[in-house]
C-alpha cells in the first residue's frame, strides 16, 4: 500500500516541477532564516549569523537535487526536457528537417502503402464474419496437375458429401463462386444486377445477421424443392430500394422469375469473397432458373463450389485436414471415373482464396522489397545530414560532457532527435500512405466488378509506425555515437572550426552505398518497364482500338430458342444500321479474358501418329467475326449465313493448329472429328494465329465453330471512335427488347486494360520507385558536395593563391563526386547483374542482362551525378581567396 | 551544538529517524526547523539531527501519507510549511512505537544476561 503511494506521488510529481522547485527553495530559506535569527539571538552579528547559519545548515544546492530526485522519476523529466529540447532544435534548423521528414515519408509512406493492400488482400479478415479464425477454405486438387491449375472449386455432389459427413466442422457453406450477371426487370424496364448462390446454411455458418426479416434456412436450399428466395445486399437495398422495410415479402423479377425478398443482410457485410460485393443472394438449388446452366446440382464434372467450414469445438487443421483427405478417399473410389487423383485441401481462411495466396504475396512481396530500397536510400540520406550536422554541434556537445553528462546522456539526446524526425515522418508517412492508396484503387479498370475497402485500418497504423522507429534507430544510431565521441578540452581549445577537412570514410562509403542501391533499382525498374512497354505493344492478333464490345443473354430471360435467335438477328440488324459501323458479329467469348473452352481434335488419317488427336481452344462464332475483329484469314474462307441456319459441321483453323496437324498442307478439305461429334467435320478457312490465354504466349492451336450458345458478346467495328458508340449500343438493346440488358459495354481498349492491369500497375510502382530512388540519390549527393566544398574553403583558397586555375578547381571538385558515383554504379550495376536471373521470369522481349539497359542507367546517373557536383564546384570556383585564407 | 557532542552523536537507522519525526510532529504542527529543534530539546540536547537527513525524511514519510503539509505563517511572520501528523501517521507512530519497545526489551534482556545464565 505504501509502495503504491509513493509510486503514484512520483508521477504526480512529474507536473508543476518549476512550483514545486520554488516551494521547496521556500521552506529552506526559511529555515536558513530561522538558524540565523538563533544565531543573532545568541549575540551574534547578523553577518556572522548568517555565516554561521550556512555553515551549519550545509550544502543546499545538494538538498534541492535529493529532494529533486525523490519527488519524482528523474529520467521521464529529463527525457520530457531531451523532447522539448529536440523539438526546439529541430525547429531551428528548418531547412534539414524538412528535407529529412519529406524524405523518410516518401520511403515510410510508399512501405505503408503496400502494405494497406497487403492487409486487405491477405490480413483484414471479411467483414461480418463470426470468429474468421475458425473458418477454413475447402479446395479441390487434383494430383495430376501442377501449381495453381491443379486447385479447383468442389463439384456439388462432393460438396453434399462434405457437408454431410464431416465430423470436424460444425457447418460447411458453400457458394458460386462466378457471380452471375442477372437481368432485374424492374417494371419492364431491364437492370443489370450481380447475384450469388450459396448454400442454405451460409449465413449461419459464417455467423452473418440479417438487419430486417430472415436469413436461409438449409430447408430453403432443398434440389427436389426449390424456394425463389432473395437476400438483398444492405447497400443496394439502401440505394437501389430507398431502404424501405416494407419490401420484405415482395417480388423481384429476376431472369424470368419472381423471387421473394425474405430479408436484408446486416450493414457492412459484401459477401464471402474479397472485393466482390454481390447484390443478392438466393440458394444453390436456385441455379438452374437463374443461370440456366441445368445439371450442375448432379454433375460430378462441374466444379463450381467455393467452400468453407468452421471448425468444430476443439478441431485443430490437422485434424480436421486428416478427415477431409479421408472422406476425400471415399469419394474417389466411390467414383473412380470423375474423381480420379483428386484430393482436398484446407486453406486458413483469408479475403484472397487460397491457392492464389503465393501469387499475391509474391507479388506484394516484390513491391514491398523495392520500396524498402528506396527507404534505405532516404535513411542513408538522413544519416548523412545528421552527421554533418553532428559535427557542427562538436561544441556544445564538450561542453554538456564538461558539465557532466555521461555519454550515455548524449546519446541519448541525439537518439530523441532522431526518433523525433522519424515520427513526424512516420505521421506524415500515414497521410501519404492513404492518400496514394486510394489513387492506386483507381487505376483498377471499371470493367471489373471488384470493390476493395481501404479504411486506415490499425494494423497499416502499427506497422508505419514500427518501421518509422526502425528507420529512426537505423538512422540515428551513427550520427549518435560519432557525434558523441567528445574531446572536450581538445574541441573547447581550438577556436577554429577544424583544422584542415577531415575526409569522413564513413560518410563517403555510406554515398557509395546509397548511389550502388539507386543503381541497382533503377537497373531493375528500367528492365521491368521496357519489359512491359515491349508487351503492351504485342499483336495479340486482333484490332486493339475501333471495337466495341458488350455481353449479351438472350437466355437469361428463359427465351427459347428461336425467340434467342430472333432477338440476336434483330440486334445485329439495327446496331449495322448505326452511322460508323464497319461490320458487327457475335463470339462466345472474347479472346483473352477469363473462359476458356477446350477440346481435343482427331484426323483419322493421322492416328497412327496422334492416335488420341490434340488439344485445342475453342471459340464460336457468327459469320463477320474475322472482318469484325481485323483478324486476317490466310486460307479458305469465312463462315456463310446459311452454314450458320443449318449448324453444317465446318470449322476454320488458325495457322498453329494447322501447323501441328498438317505441317507444310494445305488444310483447306481435311476433315477432323472434333470432341465427342459423331460425324467429321470439314475445315473450310484458316486464319492467322493471334493470343488468346495471355499476351506474348507461344501460339496455341485453335479451332472456330458456328453453334453458338445464348450468351454472346456482340463485337461492333467502327470507323469512328467506339467510345461514343457505347450509349448507341445499350440503347439498341433496349429497342429490340426492354427486358434484355447488355452487361460490360465497353471498348476494346478497356478490355484489354484487364489483362494489362497486373503489368501496368507493377510498371508504375517501379518506375515510380525508380524516380524517386534517383531524387533522393541526387539530393543527397548534392549536399554531400555541398559540404565538402564549404569544409574545403580554405584549402582551395590555398591552392588558388598557389596558382590554381578555375578549372583546375572544378576538377577537383567533380574528381570527388564522379569517383564516388562511379565506384557506386559498379556495384550496383554489378550487383543487377547478378541478381538478374531471378527477374527473368518476369521480363518479356528483353534479356536480363540487356546492355542497352547497363548504357541507359549509367548514363542517366553519371548525369545526374555531373549535375549535382556542379553547383557546389561553381560555388567552389567563386571563392576569393583571400577571404577564404582568412576564413577560420 | 559543540563539536565534541557533534562527535558523539548517536547514529541514527533511518527507519529510527522516521520515528523520532512522527513523534516531534505528533505534539503539534511544526515546520522543518522546528522538528530539528523539538527533538533536541525531547533528546535534552543530546541528539542533534543534520539538515541533511531532516529534509529527505520529511519528504519521505509526506510521500507515504504519514504526515501532510500545509502553508502557514512562522514566528517571523514570514511563510513556512507546517507538517502534521495523519491518521495514518498516527497509527503508524503507535505501531512503530510498540514495535520499538518491545525490540528494546528483547535486546535489553539479552544483553543483562550474566554468564551463569548462558
Amino acid at each position: 500500500m505504501g509502495r503504491l503511494r509513493v509510486f503514484s506521488e512520483r508521477m504526480k510529481g512529474l507536473f508543476a516541477q518549476s512550483r514545486a522547485n520554488r516551494e521547496f527553495e521556500d521552506e529552506l530559506e526559511e529555515h536558513l532564516q530561522l538558524l540565523t535569527d538563533r544565531f543573532v539571538s545568541q549575540g551574534l552579528s547578523p553577518r556572522e549569523a548568517a555565516s554561521a547559519a550556512r555553515r551549519q545548515f550545509g550544502n543546499g544546492a545538494l538538498l534541492q537535487q535529493r529532494q529533486r530526485e525523490a519527488r519524482t522519476f528523474l529520467f521521464l523529466s529529463s527525457l520530457w526536457r531531451d523532447v522539448c529540447f529536440g523539438a526546439r532544435m529541430l525547429r531551428k534548423h528548418r531547412g534539414s528537417t524538412v528535407a529529412v521528414v519529406l524524405a523518410l515519408a516518401l520511403g515510410i509512406g510508399m512501405n505503408a502503402c503496400i502494405f494497406t493492400f497487403v492487409n486487405a488482400l491477405l490480413l483484414r479478415p471479411l467483414a461480418g464474419f463470426k470468429a474468421p479464425g475458425e473458418m477454413r477454405e475447402v479446395w479441390e486438387h487434383s494430383r495430376n496437375a501442377n501449381g495453381i491449375h491443379s486447385f479447383m472449386p468442389l463439384t456439388y455432389p462432393d460438396y453434399v458429401f462434405f457437408r454431410d459427413h464431416a465430423r470436424s466442422f460444425s457447418g460447411i457453406l458453400g457458394y458460386d463462386g462466378d457471380p452471375e450477371g442477372i437481368i432485374w426487370n424492374r417494371s419492364g424496364h431491364g437492370e443489370v444486377l450481380h447475384g450469388q448462390l450459396v448454400s442454405g446454411n451460409a449465413f449461419s455458418v459464417a455467423g452473418v445477421g440479417v438487419a430486417i426479416g430472415r436469413s436461409f434456412t438449409p430447408a430453403d436450399d432443398q434440389p427436389n424443392n426449390p424456394q425463389p428466395l432473395v437476400i438483398l445486399r444492405n447497400n443496394f437495398w439502401k440505394q437501389k430500394l430507398g431502404g424501405d422495410p416494407g419490401i420484405l415479402g415482395k417480388a423481384m423479377m429476376l431472369n424470368g422469375t419472381n423471387y421473394t425478398i425474405i430479408g436484408v443482410a446486416q450493414p457492412g457485410f459484401t459477401g464471402f469473397q474479397v472485393a466482390m460485393a454481390p447484390d443478392f443472394w438466393t440458394t444453390l438449388s436456385m441455379e438452374e432458373q437463374l443461370i440456366h446452366d441445368p445439371g450442375r446440382l448432379t454433375s460430378r464434372n462441374t466444379n463450381w463450389l467455393l467452400t468453407e467450414g468452421r471448425l468444430a469445438a476443439g478441431q485443430s487443421t490437422k485434424s480436421a485436414q486428416a478427415e477431409i483427405s479421408l472422406l476425400a478417399r471415399e469419394i474417389e473410389l466411390a467414383h473412380p471415373d470423375t474423381n480420379k487423383a483428386m484430393d482436398d485441401v484446407l486453406y486458413s481462411f483469408a479475403p484472397v482464396p487460397g491457392p492464389f495466396r503465393g501469387y499475391v504475396t509474391a507479388f506484394t512481396g516484390m513491391l514491398m522489397v523495392v520500396f524498402a530500397l528506396v527507404l534505405v536510400i532516404a535513411c542513408a540520406n538522413a544519416a548523412s545530414l545528421l552527421m554533418v550536422k553532428a559535427s557542427g554541434r562538436a561544441r556544445e556537445m564538450a561542453v554538456r560532457s564538461a558539465l557532466g553528462a555521461g555519454r550515455g546522456r548524449l546519446i541519448r539526446q541525439m537518439t530523441v532527435e532522431t526518433l523525433l524526425l522519424a515520427l513526424i515522418a512516420g505521421c506524415a508517412a500515414v497521410l501519404l500512405s492513404y492518400w496514394t492508396s486510394h489513387l492506386l484503387l483507381n487505376l483498377i479498370p471499371t470493367s471489373l466488378p471488384i470493390s476493395i475497402e481501404l479504411p486506415l485500418d490499425w494494423r497499416v497504423l502499427v506497422f508505419t509506425f514500427l518501421v518509422a522507429l526502425i528507420t529512426g534507430v537505423v538512422f540515428g544510431v551513427t550520427p549518435a555515437l560519432r557525434g558523441t565521441r567528445v574531446d572536450p578540452a581538445g574541441v573547447i581549445k581550438t577556436e577554429a572550426h577544424s583544422g584542415g577537412y577531415r575526409k569522413s570514410r564513413l560518410r563517403t562509403v555510406i554515398m557509395i552505398g546509397e548511389i550502388a542501391v539507386c543503381a541497382l533499382l533503377l537497373f531493375s525498374a528500367t528492365l521491368c518497364v521496357r519489359s512491359l512497354l515491349n508487351a503492351g505493344s504485342i499483336d495479340p492478333g486482333f484490332d486493339t482500338q475501333n471495337i466495341a464490345v458488350a455481353t449479351l443473354d438472350a437466355g437469361s430471360l428463359g427465351y427459347s430458342d428461336a425467340k434467342i435467335e430472333t432477338f440476336y438477328r434483330e440486334l445485329d440488324r439495327h446496331i449495322r444500321a448505326l452511322p460508323g459501323v464497319v461490320s458487327s458479329s457475335y463470339v462466345n467469348h472474347l479472346p483473352l479474358d477469363a473462359s476458356r473452352e477446350q477440346t481435343s481434335v482427331i484426323d483419322e488419317s493421322l492416328v497412327a501418329t496422334l492416335p488420341h488427336g490434340i488439344p485445342v481452344d475453342v471459340f464460336r462464332v457468327e459469320p463477320g467475326y474475322f472482318k469484325t475483329m481485323g483478324i486476317s484469314i490466310v486460307g479458305g474462307r469465312d463462315f456463310v449465313q446459311s452454314e450458320l441456319d443449318r449448324k453444317s459441321k465446318v470449322i476454320v483453323v488458325n495457322t498453329a493448329m494447322a501447323a501441328r496437324l498438317w505441317p507444310g498442307q494445305n488444310p483447306i478439305g481435311k476433315l477432323v472429328k472434333v470432341g465427342d461429334a459423331k460425324e467429321q467435320s470439314e475445315v473450310i478457312g484458316v486464319v492467322k494465329a493471334g493470343n488468346y490465354r495471355s499476351l506474348g504466349e507461344d501460339p496455341i492451336p485453335v479451332l472456330f465453330r458456328v453453334e453458338m450458345p445464348s450468351l454472346r458478346v456482340l463485337v461492333v467495328h467502327t470507323s469512328k471512335d467506339p467510345g461514343a458508340l457505347l450509349d448507341a449500343v445499350q440503347r439498341q438493346v433496349q429497342i429490340v427488347d426492354p427486358n434484355m440488358a447488355a452487361t460490360q459495354v465497353q471498348t476494346i481498349g478497356s478490355f484489354m486494360s484487364l489483362p494489362m492491369f497486373a503489368a501496368r500497375t507493377t510498371g508504375l510502382l517501379l518506375g515510380a520507385s525508380g524516380i524517386l530512388a534517383l531524387v533522393l540519390t541526387w539530393i543527397g549527393l548534392f549536399g554531400v558536395i555541398s559540404f565538402a566544398v564549404s569544409e574545403r574553403t580554405r584549402e582551395i583558397g590555398v591552392r588558388m593563391a598557389l596558382g590554381a586555375g578555375r578549372g583546375d578547381v572544378m576538377r577537383l571538385i567533380m574528381r570527388q563526386g564522379l569517383y564516388v558515383t562511379s565506384v557506386g554504379l559498379v556495384i550496383g550495376i554489378g550487383a543487377a547483374l547478378a541478381s538478374a536471373r531471378l527477374l527473368s521470369a518476369l521480363l518479356y522481349g528483353i534479356r536480363p542482362d540487356d546492355p542497352a539497359t547497363v548504357v541507359i542507367v549509367s548514363a542517366g546517373m553519371a548525369a545526374v551525378a555531373v549535375l549535382a557536383c556542379h553547383i557546389p564546384a561553381r560555388r567552389a570556383v567563386r571563392v576569393n581567396p583571400v577571404v577564404a585564407l582568412r576564413y577560420e | 551544538m559543540t563539536p565534541e557532542k557533534q562527535d558523539e552523536q548517536i547514529d541514527l537507522l533511518q527507519g529510527t529517524l522516521d520515528l523520532l519525526i512522527l513523534k516531534a510532529v505528533s505534539l503539534g504542527p511544526l515546520h522543518g526547523y522546528g522538528v530539528l529543534l523539538r527533538i533536541q530539546q525531547l533528546s535534552r540536547e543530546e541528539l542533534v539531527i543534520q539538515q541533511g537527513s531532516l529534509y529527505p525524511a520529511l519528504y519521505r514519510l509526506e510521500h507515504q501519507g504519514a504526515i501532510g503539509s500545509e502553508w502557514g505563517e512562522s514566528e517571523n511572520n514570514r511563510r513556512a510549511k507546517y507538517y502534521k501528523l495523519t491518521r495514518f501517521g498516527r497509527e503508524r507512530l503507535a505501531g512503530e512505537t510498540q514495535k520499538w519497545n518491545r525490540m528494546a526489551g528483547i535486546i535489553g534482556d539479552i544483553l543483562r544476561a550474566t554468564p551463569e545464565e548462558a
